[in-house]
């Protein structure tokens, strides 16, 4: 047995995200778990970072990105995001194409970023299964906290493009919901067929990888993460879903502030943006930061997001700090839009997300305020490693 | 007359003066100084607490030729039938309703290069233009500002699916002097022929537009990101005597001492945003900070609809943090594109007998919690929070 690895963080200003107030004292860190937080004892074996003037942050969370997926510096060698020859394509999946060494996990360490998800595109109607996983240069297999994080969905004008383009269904938005609810209603049969058939092998289907992928959607253990900008395929999304008693996430939700009520009697959380790039379609020209308030107000779950590459994942910081200046939302509760929030939508709030006695050791130390441009990242800390700066 | 007053203005003419007033009359400074009389009938602005700088310039934009949020419908940019289109001219294509013009002046940008896209070898003819107004002529400071060209992945990318020529470097190259070569034959002919009527050429607009070029009444504007393709660009420049300013240039760090020989001005950026391509894996904050230690004249822009204009700011923040001095830096948004655009004597400085293109901050243009509270353009208030 080797002995217990600790660090310790020590005169820091600790923004718990748990709590309101910042904590001064020390973080005990042991075997990448956060020990202990506060006044506490440091043992004399620990390796100690002196946080003095700075501040300690949970590292910070984009819930939806493509790195990994479409990677930096590179062109359709690292696009592997979109397949676009199907536009039912539930059985694909995420991690069979993310490159962990793609950069972009390296300079969101960087930013203080230390778990995204990385999703496929939004070409199909149906996706693929994403992944959540930390930043950083690690392997894969270290990093991934949930490896089936939802299956990805799409709706509105990405699809109908892509597949009007091939003379292919969709062409429509009735089209695109349409292949939506055959897709769940075949899952549904298959998965009559394998109840029914109990331990009789006879009567089993055989094995059908695209269908399998959605009984955990339909057995409601893990949502549709669907992309949907506008109102119409927002609500679209809802009706579907309360349809086949699904759960799902507003992925985008760029005009989820002019249905506010409907998504909030939906009980469903939005993840918004990118909120800070050029409205590019028709369908992201309503998209405004105001919307993060509105639905936060509303008691939404909202967090936010880059959509990297369509924002770098690094501008996570910078959308954050927009809305609070452009909107006057108090700066805790966008805070915790990219930490504890952003957590709860992947359903990793019990790894990550804050900083909390038995909780990951994912910490930001930050020279200055998270939000300033100005600041200087001093360590980024994953699973209780310094993965910023990199190791000389 | 208006007169802006007690503000900390940075009037980037090498002062920073603490209470200042600026007087404006008739839509140009009249004058700037710390304790000037203010006249009884001036409409007063009071800028107490806040920061006053000249509006700030983003040198390449694709503002109001690729309209926000707007698919194909507002995509007139590129026309990606022919490489070379010296004939085309972007205030042909802009459309002052952009959405993303109002998004310029609430971020206190308040003129722009708007160029043609990269997608040919020879794009057509950018144009600067201030960022209020209805008719896009009244809005424009220079036409043609320069010539806009490009290099690299871009048109060998178009025209290679295309099946067509430039589908290399080479040709890329290759089609730059053809071009160069047809306008000086084209200007030997004219010459020439004098005022005979008889020997004159037949007009022709692409000839025409270069033949300005080698003439030097504008530059061309070439598209670069990689140090090859700067190199490149240039080398044609150089054997033709004509000028060149580099766009993006995003690998310039890596041959600063060469591009500071030369003498040549980089337009830096999109800086923020990812690497989607091959061409911008060498993207880095620490461009603009090491080409200036070089003496190369550095602006810094958004190449809009890349990244938003308005978060230009950030750019130059970041830009900063990585090392370019501060004062460059805000050079570098200001009188820096105004001198490299040929339109310094107009714009980027507050100074008497400029255009009162001039905004107010709540503080410094770095600080995330900074908001622009009033971008006047021509002495009009034209944005206010």
């Amino acid at each position: 047995m080797s002995a217990k690895k600790i660090l310790a963080i020590i005169n820091a200003d600790i923004h718990t995200i748990a709590h309101r107030e910042p904590i001064k004292g020390s973080i005990l860190v042991e075997n990448g778990k956060i020990a202990a937080i506060g006044q506490i004892e440091i043992p004399e074996e620990a390796d100690t970072i002196d946080a003095a003037g700075a501040s300690v942050y949970p590292g910070f969370i984009d819930p939806h990105t493509h790195l990994g997926v479409s990677e930096e510096g590179m062109g359709w060698e690292g696009h592997d995001y979109n397949e676009m020859t199907d536009p039912v394509t539930s059985q694909l999946r995420a991690l069979d194409a993310i490159n962990p060494l793609d950069d972009g996990y390296r300079e969101a360490a960087e930013a203080g970023i230390t778990t995204v998800m990385s999703t496929p595109g939004s070409a199909n109607i149906l996706g693929g299964s994403t992944v959540v996983l930390k930043t950083g240069n690690g392997g894969l297999q270290q990093r991934v906290i949930r490896e089936n994080a939802g299956i990805k969905a799409a709706f509105g004008e990405n699809p109908k493009r892509v597949y009007s383009s091939q003379k292919r269904m969709p062409s429509t938005r009735m089209g695109s919901a349409a292949l939506l609810r055959e897709a769940l209603v075949n899952a549904q049969n298959y998965m009559n067929k394998i109840n029914r058939a109990g331990d009789d092998a006879e009567k089993m289907p055989p094995r059908d990888l695209k269908n399998e992928a959605l009984i955990p959607v339909l057995k409601k253990e893990i949502p549709l993460r669907m992309h949907a900008h506008r109102a119409d395929d927002i609500a679209t999304a809802i009706r579907i879903a309360q349809e086949f008693d699904i759960n799902l996430t507003l992925e985008h939700a760029s005009e989820a502030h002019l249905i506010v009520d409907r998504v909030k009697e939906s009980g469903f959380p939005a993840i918004v943006g990118p909120s800070m790039g050029t409205p590019g379609k028709i369908e992201t020209q309503n998209k405004t930061l105001e919307s993060v308030k509105i639905l936060s107000e509303a008691g939404i779950t909202v967090a936010l997001t880059t959509d990297h590459p369509v924002l770098n994942v690094y501008q996570l910081l910078h959308a954050a700090a927009a809305v609070v200046r452009d909107t006057g939302m108090d700066e805790y509760q966008v805070l915790r839009l990219i930490t504890i929030n952003a957590a709860k939508i992947l359903g990793v709030e019990d790894r990550v997300g804050s900083i909390e006695v038995g909780k990951d050791a994912d910490l930001v130390i930050i020279q200055g305020h998270p939000f300033d441009y100005l600041s200087t990242v001093m360590y980024t800390i994953i699973d209780g490693e310094v993965v910023y700066p990199p190791e000389k | 007359m208006r007169a802006i007053v007690n503000g900390k203005v940075y009037t980037m003419a090498g002062q920073i003066i603490e209470g200042g007033t600026i007087l404006i009359e008739a839509g140009k400074i009249k004058a700037v100084g710390a304790n000037l009389p203010v006249p009884a009938e001036a409409e007063i602005i009071d800028a107490a607490g806040k920061l006053v700088m000249p509006g700030m310039i983003d040198a390449h934009t694709h503002i109001g030729i690729f309209e926000q949020g707007i698919g194909f419908e507002g995509a007139d940019g590129n026309e990606m039938t022919n490489p070379a289109t010296p004939q085309l001219r972007a205030i042909d294509a802009i459309n002052p309703q952009d959405q993303a013009f109002k998004g310029a002046v609430a971020g206190g940008i308040t003129c722009l290069t708007v160029a043609p896209g990269s997608a040919n070898v020879i794009g057509g003819q950018a144009v600067a233009i201030k960022t209020w107004g209805k008719i896009v002529d009244n809005m424009v400071v220079r036409d043609p500002v320069g010539l806009k060209i490009a290099f690299g992945e871009n048109p060998k990318r178009v025209y290679s699916s295309q099946k067509k020529t430039p589908s290399t470097r080479m040709a890329v190259a290759s089609i730059l002097r053809e071009n160069l070569v047809a306008a000086r034959s084209y200007m030997e002919k004219m010459e020439r022929a004098g005022k005979d009527a008889d020997k004159l050429p037949d007009r022709d607009l692409k000839m025409e537009t270069l033949v300005r070029v080698l003439k030097k009444e504008f530059p061309l504007r070439a598209h670069a990101h990689r140090a090859d393709d700067i190199t490149t660009a240039i080398r044609i420049a150089e054997e033709f005597d004509v000028d060149i300013c580099i766009e993006h240039c995003t690998e310039g760090h890596l041959i600063a001492g060469f591009l500071g020989e030369k003498k040549v001005a980089a337009m830096v950026g999109p800086t923020l945003g990812t690497r989607p391509k091959i061409e911008l894996i060498n993207t880095s904050f620490t461009t603009p900070g090491i080409l200036f230690k070089a003496g190369v004249k550095v602006a810094l822009v958004s190449d809009h609809p890349v990244f938003p204009v308005q978060q230009l700011p950030i750019q130059a923040a970041l830009a900063h943090k990585a090392g370019l001095p501060e004062e460059e830096t805000l050079k570098a948004i200001t009188i820096n594109p105004a001198e490299i655009m040929g339109i310094d004597h107009r714009v980027g400085s507050i100074e008497a007998g400029k255009d009162a293109d001039i905004i107010i901050l709540s503080g410094h243009p770095f600080d995330w919690q900074t908001r622009v509270e009033k971008t006047l353009i021509d002495g009009e208030i034209v944005y206010e929070r």
